[in-house]
């Protein structure tokens, strides 16, 4: 497959705090590729490198061919992208921020076209300022795809929106996917990342921990089942793990998850030990492994923290 | 060019679509004017004081007088040329009549005849409407006399009026107050632009930032010259506030102004990170050069210690130049030396501005 973006060895630094500390990856030409981590993981300082819009202190970046450093003019116009948070131009209308982004480009689709893309027919007369949460973040899409891309870059697009919304943005995401293009995304949420990208990396500190297809990276970390639950009193993570079937517990604000291979066994023996501490067990529930214990056990934290 | 263009029409949107900011930017510079100019007085003149100097003891000469004395548009005193022209430097004459000595001779010798009308051509009712009435009554005293062809030959002399109509010295100095907030509350919206990372988004498209740059001032030159023009009308329909100097120069004058300002506005958005902390910081800028800068009275008026403060400011000079352009007051500072510091000024906050201004 054709590498669209290349990364090797980005190193950032904001003061003492590396933002982006030796990073290397790389995306296909076709597929979704998404970061996933905490806020403050490094996520939106490597994407905008890769966009041109922020120097590295060390490293390549390499799009469609072009080097970013070198062509940054060239690149940014056959890439789309999409900033967390923006608000543009609060009293143009939806079709009026269309037009003129896309005067911007040389070539570019045209705004009708865009505004039934984002699904927004109902509001395209609308000023950008009373757009709904949701409709605001389809504008922002439509306006990354006004180029025709061959390349999106979307830096959290679905963060802080309803359901109902989220699922909307991921099926225009999954469109542009369907009409060929790459997709890279950056998410904090794992439901969108094991949905949408064919492959996730998964980045801690400045640093990509794991990347692979979403279902292998639960896979190689665990042929275990998750048993999660609430404690009255809390017990010991060791004293847990020691539990029959268990390969590895963990608490956190006051949640506990274990996982096994034995299931059944370890459920009775859990409740034994409960009975015996005098402690109550509450909304246990069973489920299998996701990426949100992939990160947890890479780095003992929550995503969301 | 295309996407000049249309940044300026979408810059042209965003403003006529904010009520706030029509009313900020036009309304209230003229409401300023309005207010001061009801404060000051000079909306309700009918009867107009004219100074009347008989230097002839001839008959003629005082059958003029009488003429004049019958005019009832003109509150008339005579007395002494040197009192009458005192009185017309003063502000409290609309123009003196001399019938200077030998009028009589003259005319009785069938000879021209001088009168001599002193008049301050800054105040235009004095053109528009005192002067013809002059003429008029001079004409119709000629022909009485009935010795074809006229010998009365009045001899114009322009008066500078020392002390301007306060509304007279007052206009220029909202004119150049409003390029000043034009100029430094573009701030405003810069660090706002900043702040919800427009300046980031438009960066991530291939338009160069010296089109987004130049858009947006280009955009609000036009802002301040339609304000001047309006300013400068209202003020004439109002209260007869002359334009008496040169078009070309007024032009260039709000023109340098405002890219002065601009650019000091650039200047001032590299130092707040927020929206919010740059409204204060534009504030304690623009009301020290509000009050201290001599636009709204003059400034003699001041303190001497205050003097160094109101040297430095660029508003001092831009206001000492219009109003040395629209009404000639009697100059602060040379044009030159008006032109020299505004051009300084621009200079040094285009530096800063450059070494400081962040896009994110």
């Amino acid at each position: 497959m054709d590498k669209v973006v290349e990364v090797s060895s980005l190193r950032k630094s904001y003061g003492e705090i590396k933002a982006v500390n030796n990073i290397s990856f790389s995306v296909a030409q076709g597929e979704i590729f998404g970061m996933l981590g905490p806020n403050g993981a490094g996520k939106t300082t490597t994407m905008e490198i890769v966009e041109g819009l922020r120097d590295a202190d060390s490293g390549t970046v390499t799009v469609l061919g072009m080097n970013v450093k070198r062509h940054p003019r060239r690149v940014k116009s056959h890439i789309g992208v999409q900033l967390q948070a923006t608000a543009l131009y609060p009293r143009l209308t939806v079709r009026e921020v269309l037009d003129l982004f896309g005067s911007f480009f040389p070539r570019h689709i045209s705004s009708d076209k865009l505004i039934k893309m984002a699904g927004l027919e109902d509001s395209k007369g609308k000023r950008c300022i009373n757009l709904s949460g949701g409709q605001q973040q389809r504008l922002s899409v439509a306006l990354s795809l006004v180029n025709n891309p061959r390349i999106l870059f979307l830096d959290e697009p679905t963060t802080g929106l309803d359901p109902q919304s989220r699922r909307n943005i991921w099926r225009i995401i999954e469109a542009v996917r369907r009409a060929g293009k790459t997709v890279f995304l950056t998410t904090h949420y794992m439901e969108e990342a094991e949905r949408l990208c064919d492959r996730v990396a998964i980045v801690d500190h400045g640093k990509i921990i794991a990347t692979d297809r979403p279902d292998r990276l639960v896979a190689k970390h665990f042929e275990e089942q998750a048993i999660e639950f609430e404690l009255a009193q809390p017990i010991s993570d060791n004293e847990l793990a020691a539990l029959s079937g268990v390969t590895s517990a963990l608490t956190e604000d006051g949640r506990t998850v274990i996982y096994s291979s034995a299931v059944p066994a370890t459920i009775s023996a859990l409740l034994e030990l409960a009975h015996s501490k005098g402690t109550e067990l509450s909304n246990l529930h069973v489920r299998r492994a996701t990426l949100e214990d992939v990160f947890l056990k890479l780095t003992g934290r929550r995503i969301r923290g | 060019m295309r996407v000049f263009s249309k940044l300026m029409a979408a810059h042209f949107k965003q403003f006529v679509r904010e009520k706030a900011a029509i009313f900020w930017t036009f309304a209230f510079p003229i409401f300023f004017i309005l207010i001061f100019g009801a404060v000051f007085g000079g909306m309700d003149e009918t009867i107009f004081p004219v100074g009347l100097v008989v230097e002839d003891d001839s008959a003629v000469a005082g059958q003029l007088n009488a003429t004049f004395q019958n005019v009832s548009a003109f509150e008339l005193h005579v007395g002494q040329r040197d009192d009458e022209l005192e009185a017309l430097k003063n502000g409290d004459r609309r123009a003196v009549i001399v019938v200077n000595e030998g009028f009589g001779d003259s005319v009785a010798q069938g000879k021209q005849a001088d009168i001599d009308l002193y008049y301050d051509p800054t105040q235009t009712t004095s053109q528009q409407v005192v002067l013809p009435i002059i003429y008029q009554v001079v004409d119709g005293f000629d022909r009485a006399m009935a010795q074809a062809p006229s010998m009365i030959q009045v001899n114009e002399e322009t008066l500078q009026a020392q002390d301007l109509r306060a509304i007279d010295y007052l206009v220029p100095g909202i004119l150049a107050m409003a390029i000043m907030q034009l100029g430094i509350f573009a701030a405003a919206e810069i660090v706002s632009d900043r702040e919800n990372r427009v300046l980031k988004r438009l960066g991530a498209t291939p338009l160069r930032r010296s089109t987004m740059i130049l858009s947006t001032i280009a955009f609000r030159l036009i802002v301040a010259l339609c304000q001047a023009a309006i300013i400068i009308l209202v003020a004439r329909l109002a209260f007869d506030v002359p334009m008496l100097g040169n078009w070309a120069f007024l032009l260039g004058m709000v023109i340098l102004g405002t890219l002065t300002f601009l650019a000091m506005g650039y200047m001032l958005s590299a130092f707040a990170k927020t929206e919010r902390t740059a409204i204060p910081l534009l504030m304690s800028i623009q009301f020290p050069m509000m009050f201290l800068s001599g636009i709204f009275f003059p400034t003699e008026m001041m303190p001497g210690f205050m003097r160094p403060i109101m040297d430095a400011m660029p508003l001092t000079y831009l206001g000492d130049a219009l109003r040395q352009i629209m009404v000639e007051s009697s100059p602060l500072h040379s044009q030159l030396v008006n032109f020299g510091v505004l051009a300084g000024w621009l200079l040094v906050c285009i530096v800063v501005a450059i070494r400081f201004f962040k896009w994110e």
